[in-house]
């Protein structure tokens, strides 16, 4: 524990590894590759994770929806009042939104109604009310830059066409484009009032699709979530909380599965390691030994074999790492990105916000690292062990 | 100095096969003295040196050199004992030929983590001994045979040892390069070291400076 | 079941200490039971060459076992982040019935490991090696503990769920907790400041009489006495709150780590005091773990003993 670093056994070591050029090149490009791929993978879930929770905290506590025969369905606006009622809630509002499934792109569009003279549950909103003007006599709409792009794509530049459920048609002007706080969310939605929202998906007057509650006091949204089941059994009341914890949970899935085929990866890794390690060229058997002969002891070869594996693997760590940072946060990470990022139709061209993790790099270096080392224990020892009379004739 | 007590060694190639290197043999050599070994390949006489390098461990029997048994010490001991004691002069003088002159020299004295001035100090005196020390930056491969024989016996000299150890060090040199070996080894001599030569070359038989000839057969010594 | 991608790399790193752990076992018993130096049979020169491989494992193990045991904290940490009502590590430790035990037999563990070494160390100054058997009849003993600790570490981690409500370390340390820690609670406190202290000067009185037994025992009682003063006492200094009885949350960013820095200090003083007692070695060598031992359970000490007083002087009175 209180040796000096040795630089002459490091020199050597380092000189060790540049003389068998092509096995080390071999072990630091497939390793780099490795961390490489592990390190983007989780620079990426992450910030995806940064983006979706800060798109949680916009979101109100609490959504009420009603669920009929396990499927969703429309809510009286009616509830409203009684859930004003309860202690502790400080605001309720009816809220209109749905998919529209746009058949010539072949994408879903997120259309949200809103009411000017309500108080918006999100931040955004209040922004986009107050900026345009959707009572006016013609129906209009805001929309996000990728919804602009797919209509202009089909020519539709000024207004839209929707298709309502009866068959007929719905025009509504294109007032302007948005951008969102978040990308991510922004990207495939269309914004316009409750009323033509309601017209374009046959929504009556006194119902919506569901309820959102503000809650004052953030300790009580369980007691109050309870106590609106309790008025309404028939409803599915989801907390943001509920929210964050289950995209947690979806995301170390996901990333679940890449450690999977990961640590697949890195089993072979160790084999071929091993394999490489163990059939020792006559060359390095004869280097240990005269080694030996001339007064190194069997302790000190395992020392340079050690640092041997540690240059090598922490060098290739640390080139992983560098490159997956250029990837990911320079790069936009292309192609990997969208592995994580499908589940809108519309490519969000979203960037992805620097998040530095510093679990992140601990846990990747603990997936490689010591696992590389541990796959040269044995041929280590094998080697420093050899009977250097034997090796030197 | 150097005492072999009743040395048998048996190697185990594997479960059934067993080769006898040496058979009961006994030997002193005396400080100072120049000692050859003189038999064919496979005779014992590499054996015999590795038991005085304590790079092996004898089946039975004794090694004592100044009177210290070196022959059952554990490893990082007979290490230690041999980084003091023997200069290991090879076959092919195995030098690594991607290091330098001076890395090379130094190599002994790697694990010991030497303060640096000291270490130059050591080095610089030996390469000029040996007369290498205007290459001391060149690679090993790219020296002539008469320079990397010089590297090789620099390298066995720079930890100061009492007994110079020298396996086949003839085997592949020319005649000019060989007679000049030999030279160096009468000056070592002169200097006081201990000096054991395992050879066939017959450069070595009759020579003046040397004490005694000793035939190694079949794992027994035939004086 | 948790299977977050920290814990998937601890139980990566678990097999794989546990298949080289079995190899240093198999070696370990081989050695105890043959090892003679002063043979020259083939069979013994093997052994020499396999008791080297059987160190090379356990410094390995010791050496990833270091860092992993701070990323297992971490790990800790985030899992509290998606247990319902686990706001520190503390939370998850006690989601489960293994969570304790399992935190206790690692730090044993950590101490087992770090004496091997020492005793490794020693063992190989000499030339006949007199500690060799001694020191693989050690492994054979800590094999088990060892075997039992990654058992339990996997158990404890497929067994939280997470829908379950676990308690936060303010019901879990404090006096009105059901466990066996509230017993701890009802020790008062100048009784456990005196206990404490007087432990201190203990060791710092058989320091000066070179008692090394003593030296070594009074270590050992002043592990306990230390966490459980921690617990109780000093903590809440740290945390300038009376209820606020964690020692897990000492290791957040809010109290700059100092946790960290606290039970280092802990490990490292009564390690080498440990070492000390039960260590043959030459005068230096126990001469410099005496001194080891003193500077940084004093510096422990010191810590914690500040934080009351800077409470004190900062807000003229005590919690």
């Amino acid at each position: 524990m209180k040796n000096k670093i040795n630089i002459y056994l490091i020199e050597y070591a380092v000189n060790a590894i540049l003389r068998q050029k092509y096995k080390s090149i071999f072990i630091i490009i497939v390793f780099t590759l490795l961390t490489f791929l592990l390190t983007s993978i989780f620079f990426i879930t992450n910030s995806i994770r940064y983006e979706l929770d800060s798109t949680v905290e916009a979101l109100p506590e609490i959504v009420v929806q009603k669920i009929k025969a396990g499927r969703h369905y429309d809510i009286d606006v009616d509830d409203i009042d009684n859930i004003l009622a309860i202690a502790g809630v400080s605001d309720a509002v009816a809220r209109v939104w749905g998919y529209y499934y746009f058949e010539n792109a072949g994408v879903n569009f997120s259309v949200v109604g809103v009411d000017s003279f309500e108080e918006q549950y999100k931040g955004s909103l209040t922004n986009i009310v107050d900026k345009f003007d959707l009572n006016s006599e013609n129906s209009s709409m805001v929309v996000g830059v990728g919804v602009k792009e797919t209509m202009t794509r089909n020519y539709y530049k000024s207004y839209f066409n929707f298709i309502k459920p009866d068959g007929r048609l719905e025009k509504v002007d294109i007032a302007g484009v948005f951008d969102g706080d978040t990308q991510l969310e922004s990207n495939d939605m269309i914004v316009m009032s409750k009323k033509t929202a309601r017209e374009i998906f046959d929504i009556p007057q006194n119902k919506a699709t569901d309820i959102v509650v503000k809650v004052a006091n953030q300790e009580e949204v369980q007691t109050i979530a309870s106590k609106i089941k309790l008025l309404y059994p028939d409803t599915r009341i989801v907390t943001s909380q509920d929210l964050k914890i289950s995209y947690q949970n979806i995301f170390d899935y996901k990333s679940g599965i890449f450690l999977a085929l990961f640590i697949i990866s890195l089993f072979t890794f160790f084999i071929i390691i091993y394999d490489k390690s163990s059939g020792l060229s006559s060359e390095e058997k004869r280097e240990i030994g005269i080694l030996k002969a001339i007064g190194w002891k069997v302790d000190d070869v395992l020392k340079e074999k050690f640092y041997e594996s540690f240059i090598i693997s922490f060098f290739s760590y640390t080139l992983g790492i560098t490159l997956s940072f250029a990837y990911v946060y320079l790069l936009q990470a292309p192609i990997l990105q969208n592995i994580f990022v499908g589940y809108s139709q519309l490519k969000t061209s979203f960037e992805l916000p620097f998040v530095f993790d510093f679990q992140t790099l601990f846990l990747v270096f603990f997936l490689s690292v010591p696992i590389y080392i541990a796959a040269t224990i044995i041929p280590s020892w094998k080697v420093a062990t050899l009977e250097a009379d034997e090796v030197i004739r | 100095m150097i005492e072999l007590k009743n040395i048998t060694k048996i190697y185990e190639v594997n479960k059934n096969n067993k080769v006898t290197a040496l058979q009961n043999i006994n030997l002193t050599i005396k400080e100072g003295e120049l000692i050859v070994l003189k038999g064919a390949s496979g005779s014992g006489k590499s054996t015999i040196l590795s038991l005085i390098a304590a790079l092996s461990k004898p089946t039975s029997g004794e090694v004592i050199v100044d009177d210290k048994q070196i022959s059952k010490l554990p490893d990082n001991f007979a290490s230690i004992y041999r980084r003091d004691n023997i200069g290991f002069i090879f076959q092919k003088y195995n030098l690594i030929p991607t290091l330098s002159v001076e890395e090379n020299i130094l190599l002994p004295l790697v694990p010991l983590n030497p303060v640096a001035d000291e270490l130059q100090e050591k080095l610089i005196s030996v390469m000029k001994k040996f007369n290498i020390l205007h290459k001391k930056d060149s690679l090993v491969r790219n020296l002539s045979g008469g320079e990397q024989q010089r590297v090789a016996i620099a390298r066995s000299y720079v930890n100061n040892p009492k007994i110079i150890i020298a396996d086949e060090p003839t085997a592949n040199l020319d005649e000019t390069l060989s007679a000049h070996f030999i030279e160096i080894l009468r000056e070592l001599k002169s200097l006081g070291k201990t000096i054991v030569v395992a050879t066939h070359d017959p450069l070595f038989f009759d020579l003046d400076f040397v004490d005694t000839e000793i035939e190694v057969h079949n794992g027994s010594l035939v004086v | 079941m948790i299977l977050t991608p920290e814990v998937l790399a601890i139980f990566i790193l678990n097999t794989i200490f546990g298949f080289f752990a079995v190899i240093a076992f198999v070696l370990s018993v081989k050695i105890y039971l043959n090892w003679n130096l002063d043979s020259t049979s083939n069979s013994q020169y093997r052994l020499e060459k396999q008791s080297f491989l059987t160190a090379t494992i356990i410094k390995y193990i010791f050496i990833i076992k270091v860092p992993l045991f701070l990323f297992f904290i971490f790990t800790l940490d985030k899992i509290s982040n998606v247990l319902v009502g686990a706001m520190c590590g503390a939370g998850v430790v006690d989601a489960t019935e293994y969570g304790t035990y399992l935190f206790i037999l690692k730090v044993i563990n950590l101490y087992i490991f770090a004496y091997w070494i020492v005793l490794h160390n020693e063992d190989i100054k000499h030339e006949n090696q007199p500690y060799t058997k001694l020191k693989f009849g050690v492994f054979i003993l800590a094999f088990f503990l060892f075997i039992t600790e990654l058992i339990l570490e996997g158990v404890m981690f497929s067994s939280i769920e997470i829908d379950k409500m676990v308690s936060c370390c303010g019901t879990l340390y404090s006096n009105s907790s059901t466990s066996y820690i509230s017993d701890i609670f009802a020790i008062e406190t100048p009784v456990l400041l005196t206990l404490f202290y007087g432990n201190f000067l203990l060791i710092v009185l058989f320091y000066f009489l070179k008692q090394k037994y003593l030296f070594a025992i009074s270590n050992i009682t002043f592990i306990i006495i230390s966490i459980i003063s921690l617990i109780v006492f000093f903590g809440t200094y740290i945390y300038e709150l009376p209820s606020h009885h964690c020692p897990f949350c000492l290791l957040q960013s809010d109290y700059h780590y100092v946790g960290y820095l606290i039970y280092t200090f802990l490990f490292v003083g009564t390690f080498y005091g440990i070492v000390t007692g039960f260590i043959e070695s030459s005068k230096k060598y126990i001469l410099k773990t005496y001194h080891m031992s003193i500077i940084f359970n004093l510096l422990y000490v010191i810590l914690l003993t500040l934080y009351v007083i800077v409470f004190y002087i900062r807000n003229g009175v005590f919690l």
